[in-house]
């Protein structure tokens, strides 16, 4: 009942989202004050590059299938991406650099007996920094793409967060590589105190299903498909 | 990073040369690789091959040892794990003369002159550092293609 009803809207006004869903009134499965929907929120024809990747390198296409789920979910009025893996890898990986450069300058300056207890002290931070940066990397960041909150103000301020993690499986036989999504949503209100919504999905799709032979990524389908599972997320299902 | 770290782990300036002259043949040709340790309680002995650095002097050279001479290590230097102090003199094995002429000046090699003592060597694998000494704009080549594949690569 739920997805007929969300095509039936956004056939009226493409560029306005329906303002029942944000009254909430004829909203029969979820609160009322539930926010707004990736899928009612469509994308203008006009803001689309055409997206052509390599077939044939796996990690091209699940860098491109990435990227266009971070573009869809990052629009006005949807999820605000955080940054925080990236800026930590970042900070970690410029300290290490600036070490290395600083202990090879002192290095080349000062002379080799005399600069042994500095190089060494250059060379285990560095050592340090890079085995802190793959372990935070494997263990902290993980298959996480994608990470956002978004503040709604309807009645309560709610706010909403996604994390969302992709993963590719390779070919296997006759099965094509697919890609597989697994979003977790929170939705709570009063600073995180009160939980409204909690939901998992999960879901793999082939990635010949979105790209064709020339490797030209077809974004309505593929925005279509996330969009429906931040939806199934968004109303609480576990699945 | 690695190289500081090898040369930390060696001991030595440069734990890796190149062979420049034909000094040392039949043993080693120009364009060799030499890999080279430096231990602070290695006693150096008449046959070794080493490495050193005359002050001034940019270019190190590679010679065989020929005569060693033994001081007495005073006992603080010993706890501080300073390499005991030898006298030595080298000589290159396809030269006619020993290297007196090459010291310019000073009578004996020190610990403080040499480099490292050789361990291993790789024939012709030199030749690539000769070829960027000699046109430098392979140099500039190489770091151009690296710095580019640092850029284009994703992650």
């Amino acid at each position: 009942m739920a997805p007929s009803r969300k095509f039936a809207n956004s056939g009226r006004d493409p560029r306005t989202p329906s303002p029942s869903r944000l009254d909430g009134g004829s909203s029969a499965t979820s609160s009322p004050e539930r926010p707004v929907g990736p899928l009612s929120i469509p994308m203008p024809p006009e803001d689309r590059e055409v997206i052509k990747v390599n077939n044939a390198n796996l990690t091209e296409l699940k860098h491109a299938l990435d990227d266009a789920l971070k573009r869809y979910l990052g629009r006005p009025d949807l999820f605000k991406q955080s940054y925080l893996h990236t800026d930590v890898r970042l900070a970690l990986g410029w300290l290490s650099v600036f070490v290395a450069a600083g202990t090879a300058l002192y290095g080349y300056k000062v002379e080799f007996e005399e600069s042994k207890p500095l190089v060494w002290v250059g060379l285990l931070s560095y050592m340090a920094l890079s085995v802190i940066q793959s372990l935070y990397a494997y263990f902290i960041e993980g298959n996480i793409v994608f990470v956002g909150r978004r503040k709604t103000f309807s009645k309560r301020i709610i706010t909403e967060r996604i994390t969302i993690s992709s993963t590719t499986t390779p070919v296997k036989k006759s099965k094509p590589p697919a890609y597989s999504l697994s979003l977790h949503y929170v939705r709570s209100t009063s600073g995180g105190k009160s939980l409204l919504a909690k939901g998992k999905t999960q879901s793999h799709k082939g990635y010949n299903a979105f790209f064709d032979g020339l490797g030209t990524l077809d974004q309505e389908k593929f925005e279509q498909w996330v969009g429906g599972l931040v939806e199934q997320a968004m109303q609480g299902k576990t699945s | 990073m690695i190289w500081k770290g090898l040369g930390l782990i060696t001991n030595s300036e440069s734990p890796i040369v190149v062979v420049l002259s034909g000094s040392m043949e039949p043993a080693f040709y120009r364009g060799d690789l030499l890999f080279l340790t430096n231990p602070a309680s290695e006693q150096y002995r008449t046959g070794d091959i080493t490495v050193y650095k005359i002050p001034g002097q940019d270019i190190p050279i590679v010679h065989r040892v020929l005569e060693t001479h033994d001081l007495v290590q005073k006992k603080k230097d010993k706890r501080a794990g300073l390499p005991v102090e030898q006298l030595l003199l080298t000589k290159g094995d396809n030269n006619a003369v020993d290297d007196i002429d090459l010291y310019r000046g000073i009578k004996w090699l020190e610990r403080k002159h040499i480099v490292g003592k050789v361990r291993g060597f790789l024939p012709y694998v030199g030749y690539v550092t000769i070829a960027m000494n000699d046109f430098p704009q392979l140099k500039y080549a190489l770091l151009g293609g690296l710095g580019l594949l640092a850029l284009i690569q994703r992650e």
